[in-house]
């Protein structure tokens, strides 16, 4: 008697949790629609309430110039609400944003790389913006605002062209190219800073190619080695040059030489292609180099950006991202500067061909039951992403260049002005910028897909392990290894 | 499971009394059933509540174990034998179950072996497994002893007590961001230049030079592994301190001082006292630390992180380190499925560990 | 290995033997009394001698990390970042605490967060686990030592899977973003049942069964002797559940990160709320002021320090109470 009931009771407290709980779990898989848009019935309600949520990475002053662009979008849509939430950084927001989903809870707008919405693309939660598109079915969808005007729905063909080709097109990244899944928001890349004065000093020139590069790596060597053997020290602290980024350094190298890196389709085996011949005849090169004490990376500085080897003058060369300007700024010697910083493209294999790969954050926009969130988030995204003012506002305070063509941004006058102030010390993420859309050519980036950033990780990895004397056939064949492992 | 195991004598006396008890109450209430008395209302109350009231007293527990870790466990076994088949490229290969994928109209699952077999095959599952075992077997021993020590050297000194005590549990309030960073400070070198020679070295470094030692590269890069699990172990025995220590006084301190005073009058010396007297009265606390040390030990990973980051390993041997929880978040990242493999037969490891664990505490506690 | 190999090499190696050797001699010369004595006054000096460096080692190493942690508030900004840290700041920079403050964060706020849910889920968590550790340790029932077992087994799976599912369902209770989401499903811990259990069965059964005699109900019981027998234990487990709810990251980043709700760990992790002021030009840069970041770490920390100091008289308190006769 007493047994059962005991018995009887507990399973009974077990099943009714279990049960509980798996109901719970049954409805709880729902959002994931398909990523096409339908338009409700009477389009936009311009007099409804509707709050939308835009996860980014701004800082105080970026969030109150997005605050002021808010205002103004208020002013047409009073309706609307955007509530911005502000997470560290873009990692945080994906690995927030991926368990969000299981449970529906996602944003309505985020910041993203192309790597993030491979990985939201599993469950079809981002919208596709094709029909919002010129050619789209509401490219020319009208709104009646509550002020009576009428506010044109999609992107015009005239709006579309404000955006630099290359990075308009990394929302197309995925997939067969057709869907066009994300805008960009403030874009960077990577270039050459160097010590303008000591180059001057010394009559050297600014390398382009690698190879040159090199040799005047061995140069400033020998002048330092020589330096300090006179200030009778054994050895020289010198770096030449310092590359912050491994993984860039790596994609970038495939791109330029031509030779595979990744592919977003196929067997696992098959996209990740970059052990080959050519890719370990260049990172056996590098090896060589480095052994000649020519560079240093950001791993192997514990860490830390080169930035700060540049500034103390221990490297005279430093290749990082425009976003990163700032940070190269030399200390101030009383009122001078120590030494004035030179912008330059990063060296090229071909200098008739540049590649530099495209980095800083995208937009993307995600599905909703509710079509009126989904309706006023790219309303939003479109009048943020293409507003000359905000894109000017944000490029001065960070330092990222603005994804609309150069003519476009310079004809606004504050900005022409800010970018007119450009030097190398007091104005140096001016000049980045500046460098930036000059060569906007150039930009590249490499396939997104589900182990896109899984390769981007390894490659990385391979590197420093490859520059710290692990074989470097060991070294390719675990990273390739690692990434399939992590698909299959 | 564990049933015979943890029954202590004392405690089957007790199952003894109360069944003793028991069948007299039901034969009461069947033979009396119309006139009950107050006093025996009273006594069938008593009879009912005792029955139901060990529930009672676990119902709060129960509830909120059911729903926030038995029902996730459940859904870890299931889907840890989930994943579908997807073929592209002209060839097929095993996906484990993933939950945002699941949301994916055209996911279709399946039940199999596959996720186990694609964690047990992989090269990096036999470094994690290597990793976590070395590093639980080391740790637990070490960190054990120095706790009861430190434990029974506090409970043997008057004056500063009060200091000392305060001093071992500020790790508790010392946040884990600055932990992190003063240890990696400690041991570091730091090169300008790779190829040439270090520009600072760590306090321990300067401690070896400055005893005649040369120094030894513990956590750069190149530095050996053995170097490497040299600063884990010292950094994870220095992290699970402060929590051995708590536990262990706090049980030397509910410890009869009588005991110890039978042990005075009869001149027992200080080693047999603490061999004879301390260790026994102390071995559920003893047990408890190493059991729990164990299971702490097999799920080793941040401290890994704290120091060597998130790449799980020094400069130039990335994932060197990594920790079978390591790879679980790893495997995280793209299928659910896959990690709850790993994390199953890391279950299967520790279950084991806990059970020899405690049949031997079960031969050599004394409650 | 078992604990006793353990604990014979632990007592060789350690300053223990200076208490051995002596006292094997010590039953020897017992004829001579006045010798005797004196020998082991001189025993007991080194003992303590002995004892006292043994602590003062292990408190050096402690410390060292919250002395790091102090002046590394206060440090200058370029002095954190130098390669080759300082032992001690080259000047004081007092004003990073007024940083700390200045800066994106709600302090006060998220403070009171913290304190809401850490006091909240201590007192719920200690209810739950004194009931089911005192079931464990004192009741009798079918199946005890089977759901124990079962209990224990939980704890071996790590946790980290459990985050996904939590989530879903938090989000089915619409739980999320409330104060309900960071308490519940934390407030068992198989750890604390357990420790508690093993503190419970160590008071002597006899006080239980004399208490049955004299018709006390369980409750009181409980209420009168067990509880403040254990008063350690329970002491200990507030401080690591206060701990734990204080550094909790992940699953509070991810249920409750509102305004309203987010706890301190979420706030001071964000480096942009530290962003580092020029002093010179009053220019705001894109610099994360490091040391300003941990002026805050030190000032949450303090008031936990002093509760803490609060708690360590009850220990002492609860300690002279366990000295009753049994």
């Amino acid at each position: 008697m007493k047994k059962k009931i005991g018995a009887i009771f507990m399973a009974g407290v077990m099943a009714c949790t279990v049960a509980a709980t798996l109901g719970l779990a049954g409805c709880g898989a729902s959002g994931g629609s398909a990523g096409t848009f339908e338009m409700p019935e009477g389009g936009f309600d311009v007099n409804k309430p509707v709050t939308i949520s835009f996860y980014h990475t701004m800082g105080q002053t970026l969030r109150d110039k997005l605050d002021y662009q808010i205002a103004e979008f208020n002013k047409l849509f009073p309706n609307i609400t955007v509530k911005q939430s502000k997470l560290g950084t873009y990692d945080d927001i994906n690995g927030q944003i991926k368990t969000e989903i299981i449970g529906g809870n996602q944003p309505n707008i985020t910041y993203c790389y192309g790597d993030h919405v491979a990985d939201y693309n599993r469950s079809n939660a981002v919208l596709v913006l094709n029909d919002f598109l010129p050619g789209g079915a509401y490219e020319n969808y009208k709104i009646t605002l509550q002020s009576g005007e009428e506010y044109n729905l999609g992107m015009t063909q005239e709006e579309e062209d404000m955006f630099i080709e290359g990075f308009y097109n990394e929302g197309k990244q995925f997939g067969d190219g057709s869907k066009m899944y994300m805008l960009p928001f403030a874009k960077s890349t990577e270039v050459l800073y160097y010590n303008e004065t000591y180059f001057l000093e010394n009559g050297y020139e600014v390398p382009t190619t690698w190879e040159e590069m090199w040799t005047l790596c061995g140069k400033i060597k020998a002048a330092e080695t020589a330096k300090a053997k006179e200030e009778g020290k054994e050895n020289t602290d010198c770096i030449p040059l310092g590359y912050d980024s491994e993984a860039n350094w790596f994609i970038t190298m495939c791109k330029q030489l031509g030779t595979p890196y990744t592919q977003a389709t196929g067997a696992p085996q098959d996209r990740f292609q970059f052990n080959t011949p050519e890719n370990r005849a260049f990172v056996a090169d590098l090896k060589e180099k480095f052994d000649l004490g020519y560079f240093t990376t950001q791993e192997l500085n514990n860490g830390s950006y080169t930035s700060s080897l540049f500034t103390a003058q221990t490297c005279f060369m430093c290749i990082g991202s425009t976003a990163g300007g700032q940070y190269q700024k030399p200390p101030l010697q009383g009122t001078e500067y120590a030494f004035n910083v030179g912008i330059a493209q990063i060296p090229q294999v071909d200098p008739a061909h540049p590649y530099a790969i495209s980095q800083g954050p995208s937009v993307c926009i995600f599905n909703k039951k509710d079509p009126q969130e989904v309706l006023a988030s790219w309303l939003l995204v479109k009048y943020l992403t293409t507003n000359v003012e905000f894109q000017a506002d944000f490029s001065i305070d960070s330092g990222y260049m603005p994804p609309l063509k150069e003519e476009i941004m310079t004809a606004f006058a504050p900005y022409k002005t800010e970018l007119d102030k450009k030097n190398g010390t007091d104005h140096l993420a001016a000049l980045a910028a500046d460098m930036c859309l000059k060569n906007a050519d150039a930009y590249f980036t490499s396939p997104a897909f589900l182990g896109s950033s899984q390769a981007r990780q390894q490659v990385g990895s391979l590197m420093t392990a490859v520059l710290g004397g692990t074989d470097i056939n060991t070294a390719f064949s675990d990273a390739v290894n690692r990434c399939v492992q992590y698909l299959t | 499971m564990s049933d015979e195991k943890i029954v202590t004598e004392e405690a089957e006396a007790l199952v003894a009394s109360e069944q003793t008890e028991a069948p007299a109450a039901d034969g009461g209430k069947k033979q009396k059933k119309p006139p009950l008395s107050k006093e025996e209302k009273k006594i069938l109350w008593q009879a009912r509540w005792s029955r139901w009231k060990a529930w009672v007293y676990l119902l709060p527990a129960i509830v909120i174990l059911g729903i926030f870790t038995v029902w996730p466990i459940i859904n870890t076994v299931r889907i840890s034998f989930m994943g579908q088949w997807t073929t592209e490229g002209g060839s097929t290969w095993w996906e484990g179950y993933s939950y945002s994928a699941a949301l994916n109209p055209n996911t279709h699952y399946v039940f199999g072996f596959n996720n186990f077999s694609s964690v047990v095959s992989d090269i990096d599952f036999v470094t994690c497994l290597t990793n976590t075992l070395l590093l639980t077997v080391i740790t637990v021993p070490i960190s054990t002893m120095l706790a009861l020590l430190i434990a029974v050297a506090l409970n043997s000194i008057k004056p500063l007590r009060k200091v000392f005590q305060t001093i071992f549990f500020l790790p508790y309030v010392t946040n884990s961001i600055a932990i992190g960073m003063v240890f990696a400070a400690m041991f570091q070198m730091v090169w300008p230049n790779p190829t040439g020679e270090p520009m600072s070295v760590g306090i321990i470094n300067t401690i070896i030079e400055a005893f005649g030692g040369t120094r030894i590269n513990w956590m750069n890069q190149g530095s050996s592994h053995f170097a490497n699990m040299v600063v884990l172990v010292i950094y994870i025995v220095w992290n699970a301190l402060p929590f051995k220590i708590l536990v262990l006084l706090g049980g030397l301190q509910s410890v009869n001082k009588q005991y110890y005073d039978a042990a005075k009058v009869d001149g027992t010396s200080r080693f047999r006292t603490f061999w004879r007297i301390t260790v026994p009265l102390l071995s559920p606390m003893i047990a408890y630390v190493v059991i729990t040390g164990f299971i702490g030990g097999f799920k080793e990973y941040t401290s890994i992180v704290g120091i060597f980051g998130e790449k799980m390993g020094p400069v130039g041997n990335d994932w060197s380190l990594d920790t079978m929880v390591g790879y679980i978040y790893k495997s995280m990242g793209v299928s659910e499925g896959k990690a709850g493999a790993a994390a199953l037969i890391l279950f299967v490891i520790i279950f084991a560990v806990t059970m020899v664990n405690l049949y031997v505490s079960k031969k050599k506690v004394h409650y | 290995m078992s604990e006793e190999t353990m604990v014979l090499e632990t007592v060789d190696t350690a300053p223990e033997e200076a208490a051995k050797e002596p006292s094997k001699g010590a039953p020897a010369p017992k004829n001579d009394i006045e010798k005797t004595s004196k020998k082991q006054k001189v025993v007991k000096v080194f003992v303590y001698i002995g004892l006292y460096t043994f602590l003062t080692l292990v408190a050096i190493t402690v410390l060292f990390p919250f002395y790091w942690m102090l002046i590394s508030s206060l440090k200058s900004l370029d002095e954190y970042n130098r390669t080759v840290p300082t032992l001690w700041p080259t000047q004081f920079v007092w004003s990073n605490y007024g940083a700390a403050f200045t800066g994106g964060l709600n302090l006060g706020r998220l403070f009171l967060n913290t304190v809401i849910v850490g006091v909240v889920s201590t007192l719920l968590s200690l209810v739950v686990t004194v009931l089911s550790a005192y079931a464990f340790a004192r009741l009798e029932f079918r199946g005890k030592n089977l759901m124990f077992g079962a209990m224990l087994a939980t704890m071996m799976i790590p946790g980290e899977l459990f985050t996904i599912s939590n989530y879903l369902t938090v989000s089915e209770f619409g739980w999320l973003n409330t104060f309900t989401a960071l308490i519940v499903p934390f407030l068992v811990s198989v750890f604390y049942i357990y420790l508690l259990r093993q503190n419970f069965m160590q008071i002597p059964n006899e006080l239980y069964l004399a208490a049955k005699v004299d018709g006390t109900s369980d409750l009181k019981y409980l209420w009168k002797v067990m509880i403040p027998l254990a008063a350690p234990t329970l002491i200990s487990i507030t401080i690591l559940k206060m701990m734990g709810s204080w550094n909790s990251y992940i699953w509070p980043r991810l249920v409750a990160n509102d305004d309203l709700h987010r706890l301190i760990t979420v706030g001071l992790r964000d480096p942009s709320a530290f962003i580092y002021v020029d002093p010179a030009t009053g220019m705001t840069t894109n610099l994360v002021n490091f040391p300003a970041q941990m002026a805050a770490v030190v000032l949450v920390t303090i008031p936990l320090l002093l509760v803490f100091m609060f708690f360590r008289k009850y220990i002492m308190r609860g300690v002279s109470r366990s000295g009753l006769k049994g």
